[in-house]
């Protein structure tokens, strides 16, 4: 078998994220690669709750949906009991003394399956747990159990098993952009699927020297976060939809004042409360027009983990090099899916410091009203066309000088073009693996956009717009700025993502 | 003596009590010697906040509502700043109160000054959350149905150690030395300005 995907599923509380990570770095650490997915609602304890994780020896870009493997924590969790490994999970816990062990008791039974080394496996399990002993003992039970009960279901085995970086989910992974690209003022009102970010960032705000603060609500978080960029302060702020529609008024301030803030949305489906734990990309076009008024701003979109990565330095250094609002489009797949990544730490990242006056380098009035040159209010005419101008100008800028637009996968002679955004890019990447007929543009940047795009998708004969929401947004946007129509259009939009093999089945 | 005026002349109307504040913030700053690189003002919107375009010191005119929270991420981000904030009862206690109240808990080390005229003036003159109850105003014709916030007694519920006090424009000096005395205090301090809008605030006398 070349890939296999493992789901474990169970009541809240029962630390399957926890044990579904423990597996993943057990499989890393063999060699293989991983992608994986979870699922639950919006509750503290009790609902289903699933973790699903696809292994390979190649790169896996998005975890399938189909289980060859599932465990269930609990009774009730058999979901439709297809491929179900029934593990006598209720007496071994009760063995251990705690209902507490059955995930590491199914890591345990996993590890034996998949026929990994039992020695490596039982290490990462005692490092993850640390000083608890009953950890090994619960691997070495379902190890033990799966030896006399389950057949082996062997993956192909790696051949390089060079280094695999490090495992974390978008929002890390953001967060760690952030840091590596000088953010040093970080603000957020908790809200999924972004309050990861929040997580990370003050549990590091010593070791990354950020300031870390959670105000009363998202209008103060957007508002000190604007202050502190006008101290000289590098800033950053994550929310979700309808934290960031608080947020607006201040996304404008900034456009007006030159002030740069970066704003980190980790969309989930709306409108309003909507599913705070499932995923959509529902709030492109509300981005690129957010904020009252006609101002310059940048619209960046992470495709999997690493770019979110990317986009933590990248958006920060924008925000400083033009003083303008930076949104960073991520969803719930994104924010919360884990991969891994290059050391985050590695590589050189350019910081940009933003050149606009702060207190102490000069006399200068911030204005929110119309201004001169200096700041002061201003009613004439002519200035007044002038501000809009130079504040609208930056975009004409930004297009000349950045180089951050697309990603093109696949042949220029390909008879098909699927053009998509954001974390749809892992599903497509899968769907269209092996297909020499089918070529990917993944835009990053969403706003401004770039002639480029257009040049490409408008090489192509037959164009297949791929999104995961009911709108067809970007399709909208490249319609009206480029008069881009497209042959097919393949939506998503009941909180879940495009997973490999149906997007295969949509796309043909 | 440093001149803190800027190229505009102010705008306010003849009579109107905002020109108190204005001198005695100055004469404050003058007199405190608190050296002007050091310091931001930041504004809220009204008739009060216009003073951003009076005084040439670095500034920041923000939204209304919003001062205080630009102001503490001015302060945050940089903390040996004297961060000031000017602003009237409708931007303060009203579309910014929760703001107010997460600065004194947080006894954040910014001045935060209220000309407390009991009205939206700058948008000609409606109810505040400080205006009387039954008092008729523009928006209130038949009056005002809430009862006044009392701001002093609000912010020292929220956090008894905060610094706060109340003075009167009919009284300049006493305005200049409040000013100052927040200005030296180290922590959260607010200081409520009675102060009268000639133009719609009579019927409030
Ligand atoms: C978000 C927003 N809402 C409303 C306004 C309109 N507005 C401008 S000033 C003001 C009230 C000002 O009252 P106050 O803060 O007491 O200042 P004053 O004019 O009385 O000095 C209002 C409602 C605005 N600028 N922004
Ligand atoms: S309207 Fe009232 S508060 Fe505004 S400037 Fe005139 S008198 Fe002063
Ligand atoms: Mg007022």
């Amino acid at each position: 078998m070349k890939r296999i995907t493992v789901k474990i599923a169970g009541p809240a509380g029962m630390g399957i994220k926890s044990a579904g990570l423990l597996l993943a770095k057990i499989v890393t650490e063999a060699g293989y690669y991983f992608a994986d997915y979870s699922e639950y609602p919006s509750l503290i304890r009790g609902g289903h709750n699933t973790y699903q994780i696809t292994v390979s020896p190649k790169e896996v870009f998005m975890a399938d949906k189909k289980a060859n493997l599932l465990i269930a924590l609990s009774p009730g969790h058999e979901e439709d009991g297809k491929n179900l490994l029934k593990i006598p999970l209720s007496t071994m816990t009760m063995q251990l003394g705690g209902q507490i062990y059955a995930n590491t008791i199914s890591i345990g039974a996993i590890c034996w399956i998949l026929d990994l080394n039992r020695e490596n496996a039982k290490n990462i399990v005692t490092g993850y747990y640390g000083d608890d002993p009953k950890n090994p003992e619960a691997f070495e039970i379902g190890w033990g159990w799966a030896g006399t009960n389950a057949k082996k279901n062997e993956i192909d085995k790696v051949k390089d098993n060079g280094d695999k970086g490090s495992i974390m989910d978008g929002n890390e992974a953001f967060g760690w952009g952030l840091f590596r690209g000088g953010c040093n003022f970080f603000a957020a009102y908790p809200m999924t699927p972004a309050t990861g970010v929040l997580h990370f960032l003050a549990k590091n705000q010593d070791k990354f020297g950020i300031k870390v603060v959670q105000p009363e609500d998202e209008i103060a978080v957007a508002n000190e976060a604007t202050g502190a960029s006008i101290a000289g302060a590098s800033a950053a702020v994550a929310t979700s939809g309808g934290g960031f529609a608080l947020m607006n008024e201040a996304v404008s301030f900034g456009g007006m004042i030159g002030a740069g803030v970066v704003y980190f949305v980790g969309q989930r489906p709306g409108p309003a409360t909507g599913m705070p734990t499932w995923t959509v990309q529902g709030d492109l076009l509300y981005s690129v027009f957010s904020g009252h008024g006609e101002f310059a701003k940048i619209v960046l979109a992470p495709g999997d983990t690493q770019e979110c990565w990317e986009c933590g330095w990248e958006s920060i250094n924008l925000a400083n090099k033009y003083d303008i609002p930076v949104i960073v489009l991520a969803d719930k797949i994104l924010c919360e899916s884990s991969k891994n990544i290059i050391d985050p730490e590695k590589g050189k990242v350019e910081v940009i410091k933003s050149k606009k006056i702060i207190p102490g380098s000069g006399i200068y009035l911030y204005n929110s009203y119309e201004h001169d040159e200096e700041g002061f209010s201003t009613e004439d005419a002519g200035i007044a066309k002038k501000g809009t101008e130079e504040r609208l100008n930056k975009m004409k800028n930004i297009l000349k000088i950045e180089k951050y637009i697309f990603n093109f996968y696949g042949s220029k002679t390909a008879r098909n073009l699927i053009v998509s955004w954001g974390s749809t890019k892992g599903a497509i990447l899968e769907a269209i693996r092996g297909n020499s007929d089918m070529a990917y543009l993944q835009i990053k940047m969403l706003w401004p956009l770039n002639k480029e795009i257009e040049k490409v998708i408008k090489s192509f004969k037959t164009k297949i717009l791929v999104e995961n929401n009911a709108t067809a947004q970007l399709g909208k946007l490249l319609r009206s700025e480029m008069g881009i129509e497209f042959n097919k259009t393949v939506l998503k939009y009941d909180g879940r993502p495009f997973f490999p093999n149906e997007l295969k089945e949509e796309l043909i | 003596m440093t001149d803190l005026k800027s190229k505009i002349v102010p705008t306010w109307c003849p009579g109107c009590q905002d020109f108190v504040i204005y001198a005695s913030l100055q004469q404050a700053i003058i007199n405190q010697k608190i050296d002007i690189k050091d310091l931001v003002i930041v504004y809220d919107i009204g008739c009060i906040g216009n003073m951003a375009d009076f005084l040439k010191v670095f500034g920041v005119h923000s939204l209304h509502g919003r001062s205080v929270p630009t102001a503490v991420g001015i302060k945050l981000a940089h903390p040996e700043l004297k961060v000031v904030v000017v602003g009237g009862d409708g931007g303060v206690y009203g579309e910014g109160l929760s703001h107010l109240i997460a600065a004194a808990r947080l006894n954040i080390d910014i001045t935060v000054l209220v000309a407390n005229n009991q009205l939206y003036s700058l948008t000609t003159g409606q109810t505040s959350p400080t205006t009387p109850k039954g008092a008729k105003t523009k928006s209130t014709p038949k009056g005002v149905e809430s009862v006044p916030i009392e701001p002093e007694g609000l912010i020292r519920a929220v956090n008894p150690t905060a610094w706060v006090k109340h003075v009167s424009c009919q009284k300049p000096p006493e305005v200049t030395e409040a000013i100052e005395a927040a200005l030296k205090h180290h922590g959260f301090d607010l200081l409520d300005i009675d102060q009268l809008c000639v133009s719609f605030g009579k019927q409030l006398l």
